[in-house]
C-alpha cells in the first residue's frame, strides 16, 4: 500500500509534469493537455486527503471540478480548434498577434 | 373669462410666466421659417398675458401673496423658484404685460417687410418671459437668473440686424456692461445670502425690520451695481445709446419701458436693504445722469439716439425719487415713462419705417401733413416727456422735482435745469423733423403707417396724456405711490409754494420749447447750434468722451492684463500641468507596451513572476 505520502509524491510529480510542459512544450494542444495534468494532480491530492482523513469534502469537491473541467476542456478545444482554423498553425512561435 | 377666475391666484401666475415661454419654444423649435405664424403665437402669447394679468388685477383682494417651492438643493444650500406678488408687483405687471401687448401689435406692422420676422417675435416671447420672472421673483437667486435671461434676450434683439457692424458691436457692448455690473451683482446676492442666511425678500423685509443694524452698506452697494448696469446709469450708460441699433418696437418695449426700469423695480423691492449712505449715492448718480444725458440728446441727429439719452435722463429722475426716499415717486414716474417713451419711440418706429429707415432729423421735416395721427400722439408723447401742465409727466415729474426740493436743494437744480434741458431737446426733435418742410426724397413720399401701428399709438397716447391722474389707479395703488405723491403735495401745500412749483413746472417747458422753436426753426435742414457753437455742440456730440476713455482703458489696461494672463494660461495650466501630466502617463504606456512580446510563454512567465510576488505578500516577506 502507498498511504498518504505517496498519493502526494504522485500528485506533486504529475503537477511538476504538467507545469514544465507548460513552460517548455510548444504546441498549443499540448500545452493545454499538461493544464488539464496539473488540474487532475490536484484532484488526486484532494481525494487523497478525503480518503485518508475519512471525511467527503475533497471527494465533493473534485465531482465538482471535473465536471466544470470536462465543460472547460469542450470550450477550450473549441477555441483551440478555431484558432487553427484561423492561423493554420498550433505553434506557440507562431501565435504573436498580441505584439503590440 | 370665468374659468381664469376660477383658477388661483398660483396657477395664474403660472399661466402669466409660461406662455410666452411656450409661444417662444414653438418659434425656436417649429416656426423659424414661417414668420407670418411665429407673428401670430407670440401676439396671441402677449395677448394672454395681458388679458390674465388684467383680470388678476381686478380680482386680486389687495394682500401680498407669495408661495414658493424648492428649485435645487446642495445640501444644506437651497434655491427656491416662486412668486411674490405686492402692490409693486401689480404695478409692474400691468405695465409690462399692457405695454408689451400693444408693442406686440406695432411689431406687427413695423417688421411686416423684415425676412427674419420669426427670430424677432421668438425673441420678443423669450423677453416678456424673463421681464415677468424678474416681477413676479420672490428671491433674489430667481431675480438673478430672470436678470441674466432679460440680458440674453436683449443681446439677441439688438443683433436683430447682425449683418451690421453697428448692430453687432452694439449687442456685445450691451451685453458685456451689462456683465460688469451683474459681477457686483452676484456677489451682493451671494453677500446676502452668507449674511442673512436667505435670500427670500419676505424674510430678509422680516429680519431687517427686527433688527435694522442687520444692514450692511457693501450688500447695498454690490446690488446696486446691478441697478447700475441694467438701468443704464452712470458709470455703465454707455450701452443703452448704442443699443438703438435694434430694431424700433425693441427700442421702446426693452430699452426704454420694460428692461432699463427693472433695475428702478429692483431696488424698490429691496428698499429695505439699503441704508441711508448708498440711496445718497444713488441720488447724486442719478441727477448728474438727468443732466449729464440732456445734453447729450442736444448733440444727436439721430430720432432714436435723442429718445435713448432722453430715457437715460427720465431714468435718472427715477433714481433720484428712489435715492429721495420716495421708491413709489420712482415706480410711478417708471409707469408713466413706460407709457410715454413707448409711444415715442413707436411714434419714431412709425415715422422711420415711412420714411424708408432715415433716422437724421434734420432729413425728416414736415411728418404733420404727410403723418397726422403719428404727428399728433409724438407731440402728446412730446408733451408727457416735458411734463407739459395737467399731462402725465407732469404728475410723475414734477413730484420728484417738488421732492427733491424739499430734502435737497442742490439735487433739486439740477435736476430742475434737467427738467429745462428736456423741453430742449425735445422741442428741437419735434419742430425739426415734424414742422416746416421735407428735407429729403424720403420724407417727401413718407405716408401714414398702418392701423397695426396706430392703434398702438392711440392707446398709449391716451394713457400718457392720462395717466398721471391717481383716480385712475385703483385704490390698492395707494400703498405704492399715491401717499407719497399726496405727501409731496401736501408739504409743498403747506409751504404754500405750490402756484411757485406750478409755475416753475411750466417755466421749464414753455421756455424749452419756445426756445428751441426760434432757435432751431421748424423744419431746419441744419443744426444751428453746430453753425453757431461748434465747440459746445462737439462736446455734446461726444458724450463727453466715455466711449473713447473706455476704449482706451480696455485697449491699453485690461487686454495687457488678459495677455499676461493668457500667457500664464498656456505656459502653466495648458503646457504643465495638461501636457505635463499626459506626458507622463504617456511614458508609462511606452514602457509597459515593452512587456507586451507577444508570445505565449513569455506571459507564462510574467504569470510566475506574479504568482511568486503574490505569495511573497501574501506570507509577509514584502
Amino acid at each position: 500500500m502507498l498511504g498518504l505520502q505517496g498519493y502526494l509524491i504522485i500528485s506533486t510529480l504529475l503537477f511538476a509534469i504538467g507545469f514544465f510542459g507548460v513552460l517548455l512544450r510548444r504546441n498549443t494542444l499540448v500545452l493545454y493537455m499538461s493544464l488539464e495534468l496539473m488540474l487532475n494532480s490536484v484532484n488526486l491530492a484532494l481525494v487523497a486527503f478525503s480518503r485518508y482523513n475519512n471525511i467527503m469534502d475533497g471527494n465533493l469537491f473534485v465531482f465538482f471540478i471535473i465536471t466544470v473541467a470536462a465543460a472547460e476542456v469542450a470550450v477550450g478545444l473549441a477555441i483551440i480548434v478555431a484558432l487553427f482554423r484561423k492561423c493554420r498553425s498550433l505553434m506557440v512561435q507562431d501565435l504573436t498577434r498580441l505584439h503590440n | 373669462m370665468d374659468f381664469i377666475s376660477n383658477l388661483s391666484h398660483n396657477e395664474q401666475f403660472l399661466i402669466i410666466l409660461l406662455t410666452p415661454l411656450v409661444s417662444a419654444l414653438l418659434i425656436a423649435l417649429f416656426l423659424r421659417r414661417r414668420g407670418t405664424l411665429a407673428m401670430t403665437v407670440s401676439v396671441l402669447a402677449a395677448f394672454i398675458i395681458m388679458a390674465v394679468s388684467l383680470n388678476l388685477l381686478i380680482d386680486w383682494n389687495g394682500k401680498a401673496f407669495e408661495s414658493s417651492m424648492q428649485w435645487m438643493s446642495l445640501g444644506s444650500f437651497h434655491i427656491d423658484m416662486g412668486f411674490y406678488f405686492d402692490h409693486q408687483a401689480a404695478l409692474l405687471l400691468f405695465v409690462v404685460s399692457f405695454v408689451g401687448f400693444w408693442i406686440h401689435v406695432f411689431s406687427l406692422g413695423y417688421m411686416d417687410d423684415d425676412n427674419s420676422q420669426a427670430r424677432f417675435f421668438g425673441g420678443l416671447s423669450i423677453f416678456m418671459f424673463s421681464m415677468l420672472g424678474i416681477v413676479l421673483a420672490n428671491n433674489l437667486f430667481m431675480i438673478f437668473v430672470f436678470w441674466e435671461l432679460v440680458g440674453f434676450s436683449s443681446y439677441m434683439l439688438i443683433a436683430h440686424y447682425f449683418d451690421t457692424k453697428e448692430a453687432a458691436s452694439a449687442s456685445k457692448k450691451a451685453f458685456i456692461v451689462n456683465r460688469v455690473g451683474d459681477f457686483g451683482f452676484l456677489i451682493g446676492i451671494v453677500w446676502t445670502y452668507w449674511h442673512f442666511g436667505t435670500v427670500n425678500l419676505v424674510e430678509l423685509k422680516h429680519m431687517v425690520g427686527v433688527d435694522p443694524s442687520l444692514i450692511v452698506a457693501g450688500i447695498a452697494f454690490l446690488l446696486m451695481c446691478g441697478f447700475l448696469g441694467k438701468s443704464a446709469q452712470f458709470p455703465l450708460h454707455v450701452w443703452l445709446p448704442d443699443a438703438m441699433a435694434g430694431p424700433t418696437p425693441i427700442s421702446a418695449l426693452i430699452h426704454a419701458a420694460t428692461m432699463v426700469a427693472a433695475g428702478i423695480y429692483f431696488l424698490c423691492r429691496v428698499d429695505f436693504l439699503f441704508p441711508a449712505e448708498v440711496k445718497n449715492v444713488i441720488l447724486w448718480l442719478g441727477a448728474i445722469m438727468t443732466a449729464y444725458a440732456g445734453f447729450c440728446a442736444l448733440g444727436q441727429r439721430d430720432i432714436k439716439k435723442i429718445l435713448a439719452y432722453s430715457t437715460l435722463s427720465q431714468l435718472g429722475y427715477m433714481a433720484v425719487a428712489y435715492g429721495l426716499g420716495y421708491p413709489g415717486l420712482a415706480l410711478f414716474h417708471l409707469a408713466c415713462h413706460g407709457f410715454f417713451k413707448a409711444l415715442l419711440f413707436l411714434g419714431s418706429g412709425s415715422v422711420i419705417h415711412a420714411c424708408h429707415h432715415e433716422q437724421d432729423i434734420f432729413k425728416m421735416g414736415g411728418l404733420i401733413k404727410r403723418m397726422p395721427v403719428t404727428s399728433i400722439c409724438f407731440a402728446l408723447g412730446t408733451m408727457a416727456l416735458c411734463a407739459v401742465t395737467y399731462t402725465s409727466g407732469y404728475f410723475s415729474k414734477d413730484a420728484i422735482i417738488e421732492a427733491a426740493f424739499l430734502k435737497n436743494r442742490s439735487v433739486y437744480w439740477v435736476v430742475y435745469g434737467a427738467a429745462f434741458l428736456t423741453s430742449v431737446y425735445m422741442g428741437r426733435l419735434f419742430w425739426v423733423a415734424f414742422l416746416g418742410k421735407p428735407n429729403s426724397e424720403k420724407a417727401a413720399n413718407a405716408k401714414e403707417s398702418s392701423i397695426f401701428m396706430l392703434l398702438p399709438l392711440i392707446v398709449l397716447a391716451t394713457l400718457s396724456v392720462l395717466g398721471g391722474y391717481t383716480k385712475f389707479w385703483p385704490q390698492e395703488m395707494d400703498d405704492v405711490f399715491i401717499h407719497q405723491l399726496h405727501y409731496v403735495y401736501e408739504t409743498i401745500g403747506d409751504l404754500g409754494l405750490d402756484p411757485a412749483m406750478l409755475l416753475a413746472g411750466i417755466a421749464a417747458w414753455a421756455l424749452g420749447l419756445l426756445i428751441t422753436f426760434f432757435f432751431y426753426h421748424p423744419g431746419a435742414k441744419e443744426d444751428r447750434l453746430e453753425q453757431k457753437a461748434r465747440p459746445l455742440y462737439l462736446l455734446f456730440k461726444n458724450k463727453l468722451w466715455f466711449d473713447e476713455v473706455y476704449n482706451w482703458y480696455v485697449a491699453k489696461v485690461q487686454d495687457r492684463v488678459a495677455n499676461v494672463f493668457g500667457f500664464l494660461d498656456l505656459a502653466l495650466i495648458s503646457g504643465v500641468a495638461v501636457r505635463g501630466t499626459a506626458g507622463v502617463v504617456g511614458l508609462f504606456g511606452i514602457f509597459f507596451r515593452g512587456l507586451h512580446v507577444g508570445n505565449l510563454h513569455g506571459y507564462v512567465y510574467w504569470f510566475l513572476a506574479g504568482f511568486v510576488l503574490f505569495c511573497a505578500f501574501a506570507f509577509g516577506f514584502l
